[in-house]
């Protein structure tokens, strides 16, 4: 019997305690097809696929709502080895092989093609020979059918990152009874030409008949390969579209999509931003790992908000953390037109920046010292203020009398000046860390994901406060958001940035199209933006 | 959530209601086995239990010993019989076998027969009992008077007498065999002229150690003149020459002691007399042949017993005299019993009730312990296990309380506490407890962990700015201990005295330090994340090569190197002459019996207020950062290996200064493989203190170091008093100390996790 769909997940809602990621999701796949999976960052694509998959994360909070049909037939899919045996394979983002087994070896790993002799049939089937032919045989067939002319009996470990990407699928392709592949971002860290290679293989395979799930974010990719579309938002569907009927703009919008639900509303800036440049930033190159820059070029005007967007591991953090001297960077800088030396933090500190880290208990705080401790603490260590005394010790009394003024003016919740950070809730945390940088009176300020992770009405205040400093204040601020919605809210530029480099600079009334365009990458095409 | 986490709590409460219980029962328990042993109106019954506890104990060595006699009758009446040697050795054995189980089953009846019926009576012998191993302690003490008035008279008379002093080894008497040796020596050469009591003494002694030598020899040769020749009547009618001809080719060992001759060839023309007459030769007429020779007459005259020596052996015998009536009258079968037999029973009886140099009861206690069950009736046997039981009982029940107050309070008390503190706490109450049960000198106890806390105080301040700083537990600060036993050699060397020399041992300790630790702190800085792992390797390396280094130094004041070999430190050097104890008796005073090392809890409380203040400095708070978070301290400017460096620095040198206030303390330096092990138990000190890998307080080295000494003090003599025999101490200390480290690296997922 054969299905119109090889795969239905009817309604699919999955919930973390309260927090729903999924809801009411549904997504058909024909047999066959290449059916792209569109959304930004946190949309709910791996949530899906962790369903999908039967993974035990799924199952341990509390499994999901909705139904899976396989081939027409309701399935109930347990455990990730079940999945596989069902039909449904998996091409992982990072690459499962083991680096000192042969090429064919990795294929065949626990599916390997064995034959008896006379004591394996003594003492079982584990004691049977390798029938090394017909492995090289069936990984030579894999490897043909990607493509790939390399010898299969050479060893992973020397081969280039491209090519292992060819031996994951080819290992997938190798499985008998496969119906359903899906490739989680397969193209990330291929060359372009590795990448037109592999949708070609892709869509050879899906002649086959095998049906192909396909996540990215290359828009570009996604009309060149998919036949139809599935775009999620915030755990929602948004919509199925047929590759015919749409465009990559119309993609790039409904996967941005302006909510009405933004965070905040700020009045607009009435005056004009100043023409005088508070940074100017060429070339740099930061080796952040995860989130590399690779040439990143960048003005920054004195007195307003830049926001600085992209999606994830595109290298947006990277440049505070470059320019703080966090991580190794080169390339030139300059604050105020003076030259800032790159790779160290105490002159960057120095000479007027400060930086709230998007790592808050990692780098923002001292998690066992008290509130007042971590508020004053840049202060101290940079400008030597807070002491007293010719040995030089901390002048509690003062200390006390600034945090208590910090705390009323940030609205940061505790007990006391003396509670430690560590117990404090997400955005009381976030506020500490503002207030440390504050205390360092900096002309310039970077944020980076201030609003991570902490509720909705505490990302009210901390906006608010840097909406504060930069009108009042008239500090520098550039703030580092994934969340679009907040930069749009609040930045008077933005600057996108896909694969290390700036990709636009856009105002944020710019069209959503703009937006999903240039976080995809597209416009790279086309040289620099602007 | 919280649901799931009350229902994992409510087991514990459980458990611990339960263990409540049980600890009341104990507790309850305890104090009734307290009444029995207290209670007028037990004494009574618990001396008639006694009494035959000892009674049956005297009755299996009785029984033993008749079993025994009736084997060795047995076996002479075989012995006599013409066809012995015809005889195996199996059926020798079967038939005396049946004769002493014979026997032994009749002296049983005897026994069983015996009724405890006259409670007055059994007071009685117990007493008896008493009173004779009394005076029998006083004899003993006579004894050793005597000896040492011999001492005194050796000590006027004889130049050499410290060597022989030295060999002894402080045993009296060996002493005193090396004494009469070395006088007989003397004497024998020549020296008649010194005619003091002493030497006579000596001649007499190694004239009767020869004597008696002979005397076993001659009995060894006479009875083997029965073994060996069976029918004497071949050798009648020979001269004394042919005889002992004949002798010699028959018999081992007469060939090479001619100078028995006369004497075995009578005992041969007896037997060959008695043979031609056709007279069995009687064991009494053997015997006699033996017995004479042994009875050799040592002349004593010039040596008198005092009369308290007289009196006390007539008290023995009376007291014994006395027992042996009282028990008779309770077991009258015993004075048909032939004299041989009442000899035995006397000395088991001794042997019973004074094996050794424990006191009646004791002895009574250990008895009982091991044989209640079978000696006595059912409750009177539980009974009397309960009262000897009763302060274990006690001290289990306390421990048992404890126990479920820290299963109650579990969370509360390791929220505010964290676990391994909670724990040492509530073991040191307990020991504490213990320590009054065991009627431990509590003033002797406190002076003691006082001067512990001072000694290994500061070496415990060294960890901390290593935790700070973020290199973890500092297992490589014997370097720093190392370059402070330089420093005390070194003002040995000079021979500096006084608080010269104790400042100067300190401050160039602290001076060589100052290089070693920079260096230290270099590796460890290349090697962030096993600090650990690479501090404890350093620490053992560093004292492995300074085994080589103590040997190679050129030192050269006499009184600190190997004199034999002219170079090279010796392993321990006493700083009595020079600065021990100084900062302990340091304004110290003696308050309710307690001893106060004022100088030496001075100089800590100093140290930690000089760490304290350093803590709160600028720089001291930028290294607290940098070993609580060092990304942190780096998004401040901060250089993480400069902290780093300081922090190790100064742990190298804290640990410079804590190992000489040690050594003062200690009265000693100890150089080679003693370093090793300090820093285990400063690691652990300091984490009993409350401090974790990552954070340290003066507070936790303070508390810390109290706690741990005075586990190990209390827990030392606790050991002492409950478990004979030393060394528990000792694997206390090393499972306490290890242990806490373990628990330390499992909370924090050791170093490494940065």
């Amino acid at each position: 019997m054969s299905a119109e769909y090889i795969l239905e997940m009817n309604s699919i809602t999955k919930e973390y305690g309260s927090n729903a990621v999924l809801k009411d999701v549904t997504l058909r796949i024909r047999p066959g097809e290449i059916h792209a999976l569109l959304g930004e960052n946190g949309a709910g694509k791996s949530t899906l696929m962790n369903v999908l998959f039967g993974m035990p994360v799924i199952h341990s909070t509390g499994g999901f709502k909705g139904q899976v049909f396989l081939n027409g037939e309701p399935v109930r899919i347990l455990s990730p080895m079940d999945a596989m045996e069902k039909g449904i394979g998996m091409v992982h983002q990072e690459f499962m092989l083991i680096p000192g087994f042969s090429i064919t070896d990795n294929i065949k790993l626990n599916r390997e093609i064995t034959k008896p002799w006379p004591i394996s049939k003594i003492l079982g089937k584990d004691l049977e020979f390798l029938d090394r032919r017909s492995m090289s045989k069936d990984a030579r067939h894999a490897l043909d059918s990607v493509g790939m002319g390399i010898d299969e009996y050479a060893l992973v470990s020397g081969l280039p990152v491209g090519h292992m990407q060819f031996i994951e699928i080819a290992r997938e392709i190798d499985k008998t009874g496969v119906k359903l592949l899906v490739f989680d971002e397969p193209t990330a860290v291929l060359t372009e030409s590795e990448a037109s290679q592999l949708l070609n293989v892709m869509k050879e395979i899906a002649s086959k008949g095998i049906a192909i799930i396909f996540i990215t974010h290359r828009l570009d990719e996604v009309m060149n390969a998919a036949d139809n579309i599935t775009i999620l938002r915030d755990g929602r569907l948004v919509k199925t579209l047929a590759k015919s009927e749409t465009t990559a703009e119309q993609l790039a919008a409904l996967m941005i999509g302006r909510g009405d639900d933004s965070v905040i509303q700020v009045e607009k800036r009435k005056d004009a931003p100043s023409e005088n440049i508070a940074m100017t930033i060429r070339n740099l190159w930061v080796n952040m790992p995860g989130e590399v820059c690779r040439g990143i070029n960048l003005d920054v005007y004195e007195g307003e908000i830049l926001g600085i967007g992209g999606l994830a591991g595109q290298g947006k953090i990277g440049i505070p953390n470059g320019v703080m001297g966090l991580y190794e960077a080169i390339g030139d800088v300059e604050l105020f037109g003076k030259p800032l030396p790159l790779n160290n933090t105490a002159s960057a500190l120095k000479s007027g920046l400060a930086f709230v880290s998007e790592d808050r208990r990692g780098v923002g705080l001292l998690l066992d010292q008290s509130i007042e401790d971590n508020i004053v603490f840049s202060a101290m260590q940079v400008h030597g203020s807070y002491l007293k005394g010719p040995l030089h010790q901390k002048d509690s009394k003062k200390i006390r009398k600034t945090a208590e003024e910090l705390i009323q003016q940030l609205d940061i919740r505790c007990t006391s000046p003396a509670q430690a950070t560590g117990t404090l809730s997400g955005g009381n945390q976030q506020k500490v860390c503002v207030a440390r940088a504050l205390m360092l009176n900096p002309k310039f300020l970077f944020v980076s994901e201030p609003t991570r992770g902490i509720d909705i009405g505490a990302k009210q205040l901390v906006l608010e406060t840097l909406v504060r400093l930069g009108r009042e204040q008239h500090m520098t601020i550039v703030m580092v958001s994934s969340e679009l919605q907040e930069l749009r809210s609040i930045c008077d530029r933005i600057a996108i940035i896909a694969e290390g480099k700036v990709a636009s600079i856009l105002r944020p009334e710019d069209s959503d199209a703009a937006f999903g365009l240039a976080m995809s990458g597209a416009q790279l095409k086309g040289g620099e933006a602007e | 959530m919280s649901q799931v986490q009350k229902k994992k709590h409510s087991p514990r409460i459980f458990v611990a209601i339960f263990l409540y219980a049980l600890a009341a029962v104990l507790i309850l328990v305890s104090i009734f086995g307290f009444y029995l042993r207290g209670a007028g109106t037990t004494t009574k019954n618990l001396n008639s239990m006694r009494t035959q506890a000892v009674l049956h104990s005297a009755s299996g060595g009785l029984v033993d010993s008749i079993a025994n006699q009736a084997r060795a009758d047995k076996l002479k009446e075989l012995r006599s019989r013409s066809d012995f040697r015809t005889l195996g050795l199996d059926q020798v054995n079967a038939t005396c076998d049946a004769a002493a189980s014979a026997a032994r089953a009749e002296a049983e009846a005897i026994y069983s027969n015996a009724t405890v019926n006259d409670s007055t009576g059994l007071e009685n012998s117990i007493n008896a009992f008493e009173k004779a191993l009394s005076v029998y302690g006083g004899l003993r003490e006579k004894e050793r008077a005597i000896y040492s008035d011999l001492y005194v008279t050796l000590v006027e008379n004889v130049p050499d007498w410290t060597d022989l002093v030295d060999a002894a080894e402080g045993d009296d008497d060996k002493l005193f065999s090396s004494l009469s040796s070395w006088a007989s020596s003397l004497a024998l050469s020549e020296h008649a002229h010194l005619k003091s009591g002493f030497v006579k003494l000596a001649h007499a002694m190694a004239e009767k150690e020869q004597t008696a030598d002979d005397a076993e020899l001659l009995g060894q040769l006479t009875s083997s003149l029965t073994r060996t020749i069976s029918d004497w009547t071949t050798l009648s009618g020979m001269d004394d020459d042919s005889l002992w001809t004949a002798l010699c080719s028959e018999i081992e060992g007469f060939s090479e002691n001619e100078r028995f001759r006369s004497n075995l060839l009578q005992t041969a023309k007896k037997y060959i007399s008695a043979a031609e007459k056709g007279e069995v030769i009687s064991e009494e007429v053997k015997d006699s042949g033996a017995a004479t020779v042994y009875d050799t007459v040592t002349d004593y005259s010039f040596f008198t017993a005092s009369d308290e020596m007289s009196a006390a052996s007539e008290g023995v015998e009376s007291a014994y005299q006395e027992l042996w009536s009282e028990l008779t009258e309770i077991i009258p079968d015993l004075a048909n019993l032939d004299k041989k037999m009442q000899k035995n029973i006397r000395t088991t009886l001794e042997n019973t009730v004074w094996p050794g140099d424990t006191d009646f009861s004791t002895r009574f206690t250990a008895y009982a312990a091991q044989k209640g069950d079978g000696i006595l009736s059912g409750t009177d046997a539980f009974m009397m296990r309960l009262s000897s039981l009763a302060r274990n009982i006690l001290i289990a029940g306390i421990a048992l309380l404890l126990l479920a107050t820290l299963l109650m309070f579990w969370k509360t008390l390791t929220d505010r506490f964290g676990i391994p503190r909670t724990i040492i706490t509530l073991f040191f109450i307990y020991l504490c407890l213990a320590a009054i049960l065991y009627d431990i000198s509590v003033p002797m106890m406190l002076s003691n962990v006082m001067i512990r806390m001072g000694m290994y105080g500061i070496l415990v301040l060294a960890m901390m700015p290593g935790i700070q700083c973020g290199i973890g537990l500092n297992m490589g600060m014997t370097i720093g201990c190392i370059a402070g036993l330089l420093g005390v050699v070194l003002s040995l060397q000079f021979d500096l005295v006084g608080w010269h020399g104790l400042i100067f041992a300190c401050v160039s300790g602290a001076l060589i330090s100052l290089p070693l630790g920079w260096a230290y702190s270099k590796l460890l800085n290349r090697m962030k994340g096993n600090e650990m792992t690479i501090s404890t390797y350093v620490g053992f390396s560093f004292v492995a090569l300074m085994c080589i280094g103590w040997m190679m130094l050129p030192f050269n004041n006499p009184k600190i190197i190997w004199l034999l070999s002219g170079h090279g430190l010796r392993v321990t050097h006493s700083l009595l002459g020079s600065y021990a104890h100084l900062l302990d008796e340091f304004l110290s005073f003696e308050i309710l019996g307690v001893e106060v090392p004022t100088g030496l809890l001075l100089f800590l409380l100093f140290c930690c207020l000089l760490m304290w203040l350093f803590s709160r400095s600028r720089t001291g708070i930028a290294m607290t950062a940098v070993g609580s978070n060092p990304r942190f301290a780096e998004a401040s400017g901060i250089s993480v290996n400069k902290m780093r460096t300081i922090g190790t620095v100064l742990s190298t040198m804290i640990a410079a200064v804590g190992i000489v206030i040690y050594s003062q303390a200690f009265g000693y330096a100890q150089l080679y493989t003693a370093p090793r092990q300090l820093g285990f138990i400063a690691a652990s000190a300091i984490l009993i203190g409350g401090a974790t890998v990552r954070k340290a307080k003066v507070s936790h080295v303070i508390f810390g170091v109290f706690l741990f000494e005075g586990v190990l003090v209390l827990g030392q003599q606790i050991a002492n008093a409950a478990v004979a025999g030393g060394g528990l101490s000792e694997v206390m200390r090393i499972m306490i100390s290890n242990g806490i480290i373990l628990y330390a690296l499992t909370q924090t997922g050791g170093a490494s996790r940065e």
